[in-house]
């Protein structure tokens, strides 16, 4: 436990932190019509230096992002399992938060200075704009503050599980269902500023259904605890949300004039049209790189472990880790494409230049590091299989996953055009793309592969988690609650492929600018989910009369069929005869995808439930070789975000704010791939180097505390 | 050797390990391109443009130059290019003056091909070419003029002259562009389906759309301020004979709407609808003049995305009285 002596100067520092953001934000008013003004610090390229700044501070602020999720969760996990193992993890993974937070609040304190004191024009013009939204950001900042110390400091105190009085119960009940219904009217735009649907989604089930169900759970100070941890979720969410829109305005902006000047509500500007699509590709990825970086920390504790009970503790800490790491991966290119499609729909050109333009090759890499982080976490969770005994009988299975994983990866990051000489040109027959190749990269086939690597990876966990069980339980024997949840389960898979299938047999070609003839290729779309969603009501009645097992294999199968093999292939049809459509054609992939993920996972929640296990799991009996996959996790993703970041913000080309403030600088260009891997690595080796140091801190801390007790 | 120093040597290898996939990918692609600044009209200026702010090397090759094969490679290249762009376009204007009836120059060919892509693609090419006057290209005229001249000496002979003094169909052209960079750099084709689809419901160009407002054709000589703050804020300055108008009838009854006819008995209003109320003078109790609004939406900067919007303004810039 850090002492109070630190927290004491972490407040202090984080003050003035705070004081000085606050200053600097009232001191520059908007000044959008003067031409650009920009400086420099010692002769330092500013864009570097800002880009290595704020990546640094995206870096860090994910991870105090992150780190909560991931900490609530598992005391949620812990409180409902009564297995005090994961309260002792969540905390032991809040006092390192406590440190990172006073380095991201001083280091977003930095990145306000300079952006402020090299770009003024580009800063003045976005206080002027966002000035009521960054007071908003300030005020909240504290209120993350105040709500991580007492998360944190009141650990011990609210640990209690002695009941309080009904009446207590009672109030926090009725508050709880009240917020919950004040969300879903405002979902349903009972109030409110007028917003898009995916920004009162996003404001529904971050904010009022978190802090609705974190008051109706209360019962004792140890559920009001994780009350507390949910708050602070929400005020990270929120501050997230309002940079993010800071983010989204420069790409897309709006509620402005062609001068820059706000011609109606802030709202508007607040609201534009890529911000909440941002937040929600951050809100994923900030959970995954939590969980990874927590990941990381029990690696290096394992590698450098003494005694088989530290391998064991470590060994479980990094398995978690990289459990809720997966679980927030595995949506991560789903939120990718919707920001993808948004960003297309946004600008065109943009698009363009996005997918197959400067930022082509940079997509490349970016399928090297993704295939890599499913490739790895495979390899994790096969590894975990080596201290599971009975696991061996999975053994078998293994390759071929590899080898779906492995082909699915080489045509993931297979380029449309590959770079040709003229003599390599000539020698396939004068043809700019190579016969085979060029299918592979294009999209219909990228889809169907992401799609097939998400499925594999479900498949290697399914194995993990029957590793060690016997033989099912017979689902009939298992009272009310499979004959509850699993056909729940089975209408949610119904209903949201239904839906679709229901809307593109409705579908008028008009709308995606197509003649009426091509009708027949959304019917042909619509009848396969349709499929799919009777193989929905299958799995069900199958799964109850205890054959769960083959209702599994079936839903996969046809899912792996519809979605990777037929629509692999029919994509490139749809390519071809309704070019528009296509994008429908991978919200119909991630739907049937998802359903599956849902349903089958539903089955499996209790098909082992309670099944005799052939062995009790042995952990810390892993190699080291899977502890430095896990260390390579969390290099990996960590470059990806620098990489995503340059992309995002390369979008812009040569504009701080798109089509309104011209970047007129010396630097206004887009940087090569090489000064993309160079800044992106020379942020990733400082922000591990600094994390490293606050989880040295972090253990001095616990090892004054142990002596102290 | 501790469990941290054997992470940091796992980070250095992995860091290695991507700079070196970095440094390959820039290899293959061309290094890195910057611009900045002004650059003069002249082939140097243009090879600037084209391999930096332009973004053209994103789509065409030149030769052996670049890789990327989206669009026609701009050099010489295998069968199917077998001329660099500077001859080619002899070629292609003498097929552009056969297929219009207009006669083309090389110089026409090119501009056109920059101005308006989509006038005469290549075969076996989609139009893919963005809008390279409006974001996030933006180019200005000369550098426009610059990347032309740079085209010329491939494989072809500079001609200045033609650029400076351009035929009426390039000065159209040019124009264009001049129209659409006065607008902060909107898209003229994408602003005129803009229109079409919002502001002609009740504004009238070349006669087609609606009549609740005034006729639009020959707006750009108002200029781009006056354009600006018609739609910014209608009722600012209302076109004579388009005031609002509010009708109180005897029995209370409001109409608001343009005083569209008068005659001695009765009065015509015509509502932001479209439909025309006639009313008898007889029936009137009060009629005033609202110099504080507009039959204008009030909110079209909210419905109008900032593209949009500079969209409009470019086509609007675009339409002189012929």
């Amino acid at each position: 436990m850090s002492t109070p002596g630190i927290s004491k100067r972490l407040a202090k520092r984080l003050g003035i932190v705070s004081a000085f953001v606050l200053l600097a934000l009232i001191a520059f008013q908007a000044q959008a019509l003067e031409p650009n003004v920009y400086r420099q610090f010692m002769g330092l390229d500013s864009r570097k230096l800002i880009w290595f700044i704020a990546q640094l501070h995206l870096f860090f602020g994910a991870f105090v992002l992150g780190v909560p999720l991931f900490a609530v969760i598992i005391e949620i996990i812990g409180w409902r399992g009564g297995d005090r193992r994961y309260d002792k993890l969540a905390y032991e993974f809040t006092s390192l938060l406590s440190v990172a937070y006073a380095t991201t609040a001083a280091l977003g304190g930095l990145l306000a200075f300079a952006l402020f004191t090299l770009y003024p024009t580009f800063m003045g013009y976005m206080a002027g704009v966002f000035k009521d939204v960054m007071f908003m950001y300030a005020l909240l900042f504290f209120a993350e503050t105040f709500l991580l110390y007492l998360y944190y400091y009141g650990w011990n105190w609210l640990k209690g599980t002695e009941p309080f009085p009904n009446s207590v119960r009672l109030i926090c009940k009725v508050l709880g269902i009240a917020v919950i219904a004040v969300g879903v009217v405002f979902f349903f735009e009972g109030f409110g500023p007028q917003l898009r649907g995916d920004t009162r989604a996003f404001i529904t089930l971050l904010y009022f259904f978190p802090t609705g169900i974190g008051l109706l759970i209360i019962r004792d100070p140890k559920s009001s605890h994780i009350l507390i941890g949910i708050l602070l979720n929400v005020a990270g969410t929120g501050i997230m949300q309002l940079a993010n829109s800071w983010a989204g305005f420069m790409m897309s902006p709006a509620g402005v004039d062609a001068d820059g000047e706000l011609t109606g509500s802030l709202w508007i500007a607040f609201e534009n049209i890529l911000a909440t699509p941002i937040a929600m590709h951050r809100m994923l990825g900030n959970l995954a790189f939590g969980g990874l970086v927590a990941g990381a920390y029990a690696a290096v504790k394992f590698i450098s472990a003494k005694t088989q009970a530290d391998k064991a503790h470590y060994d479980w800490m990094g398995y978690v880790s990289n459990f809720v790491a997966i679980g927030a991966l595995i949506p991560l290119p789903f939120a990718g494409y919707y920001l993808g499609r948004e960003i297309y729909s946004n600008s065109a050109i943009m698009g363009n230049n996005m997918m197959g333009g400067d930022f082509s090759w940079t997509f490349i890499i970016q399928a090297i590091l993704v295939g890599s982080l499913f490739i790895i976490s495979n390899y994790y969770l096969w590894s975990g299989m080596t201290r599971i005994p009975g696991a061996e009988r999975y053994y078998k299975y293994i390759k071929w996953i590899l080898g779906a994983l492995i082909i699915s990866f080489a045509v993931w990051l297979t380029p449309h055009n590959l770079p040709l000489t003229g003599g390599e040109i000539g020698a396939m027959g004068g043809s700019q793309y190579h016969p085979t190749l060029k299918f592979m990269g294009l999209m219909p086939a990228k889809n169907a592969v992401i799609n097939l690597i998400i499925l594999s990876t479900f498949f290697s966990f399914l194995l993990y988690r029957r590793g060690n069980k016997s033989d099912v339980v017979p689902i009939s024997q298992q009272g009310k609650l499979p004959k509850l949840i699993i056909p729940l389960a089975g209408l949610v898979a119904i209903a949201m492929v239904g839906q679709y299938a229901w809307y593109l047999l409705n579908l008028d070609p008009g709308e995606l600018d197509l003649p009426a003839d091509r009708a027949q290729y959304f019917q042909t779309l619509a009848h396969m989910m349709l499929v799919q969603c009777a193989a929905a009501v299958v799995v069900v009645v199958l799964s109850l009369q205890d054959k769960g097992k083959l209702a599994q294999g079936l839903f996969m199968a046809v899912t792996a069929f519809n979605v990777v093999v037929f629509l692999g292939v029919y994509g490139f049809v749809i390519m071809e005869k309704a070019s528009p459509f296509l994008r429908n054609v991978a919200v119909a992939q991630f739907l049937q995808l998802i359903s599956c993920l849902i349903l089958v996972a539903a089955v499996d929640l209790f098909l082992f439930k309670g099944a005799k296990e052939i062995g009790q799991l042995k952990w810390g009996k892993m190699t080291v070789r899977s502890q430095y996959s896990l260390l390579l996790l969390t290099f990996i993703i960590t470059m990806n975000m620098g990489l995503m970041g340059f992309i995002r913000s390369g979008l812009r080309g040569d504009w701080h704010i798109f089509g309104i403030m011209r970047d007129t600088s010396q630097w206004a260009y887009t940087p090569s791939n090489f000064t993309m891997t160079l800044q992106v690595s020379l942020t990733v080796l400082v922000f591990m180097v600094g994390m490293a140091f606050m989880f040295w801190l972090g253990s001095l801390a616990a090892d004054q505390g142990k002596e102290n007790q | 050797m501790s469990g941290v120093l054997k992470a940091f040597i796992l980070l250095l290898i992995t860091l290695g390990a991507f700079l070196w996939i970095g440094a390959s990918v820039t290899s293959l692609t061309g290094g890195e391109h910057r611009v900045s600044g002004e650059v003069e009209i002249s082939p140097e200026g243009g090879e600037t443009i084209f391999w930096g702010k332009g973004r053209c090397f994103t789509c065409h090759s030149l030769g052996g130059q670049g890789s990327a094969v989206r669009c026609p490679n701009l050099g010489q290249f295998g069968s199917k290019f077998p001329l660099p762009i500077g001859a080619r376009a002899h070629e292609r204007a003498k097929e552009r003056s056969e297929q219009t009836g207009q006669e083309y120059t090389a110089t026409d060919y090119l501009v056109e091909s920059l101005a308006k892509p989509d006038a005469y693609l290549v075969e076996g090419y989609k139009n893919e070419m963005a809008i390279v006057y409006a974001p996030p290209i933006s180019l200005n005229l000369n550098e426009i003029k610059a990347v032309i001249s740079y085209l010329q000496s491939q494989g072809g002979e500079l001609d200045m002259a033609a650029i400076e003094t351009p035929t009426e169909l390039a000065k159209g052209y040019f124009d264009r562009i001049l129209a659409a960079s006065a607008a902060g750099g909107g898209d003229p084709g994408n602003g005129e389906e803009m229109f079409a689809y919002t502001c002609a419901e009740c504004h009238t160009i070349d006669g087609t759309g609606g009549e609740v407002g005034p006729d639009l054709a020959g707006i750009s000589r108002k200029g781009l301020k006056f354009i600006a703050d018609s739609i910014l804020t209608p009722a600012k300055k209302i076109t004579e004979g388009y005031e609002t108008f509010v009708v109180v009838e005897n029995d209370g009854r409001k109409t608001t709407g343009i005083r569209s006819r008068e005659t001695a008995d009765e009065v015509d209003i015509t509502k932001a609808t479209g439909e025309v109320v006639t009313i008898a003078k007889i029936d009137i109790q009060e009629i005033t003049e609202d110099e504080l609004s507009s039959l204008m939406p009030q909110d079209l900067t909210e419905a109008l995305t900032v593209k949009d919007y500079q969209d409009v303004l470019a086509y609007m810039m675009m339409l002189k009285d012929e």
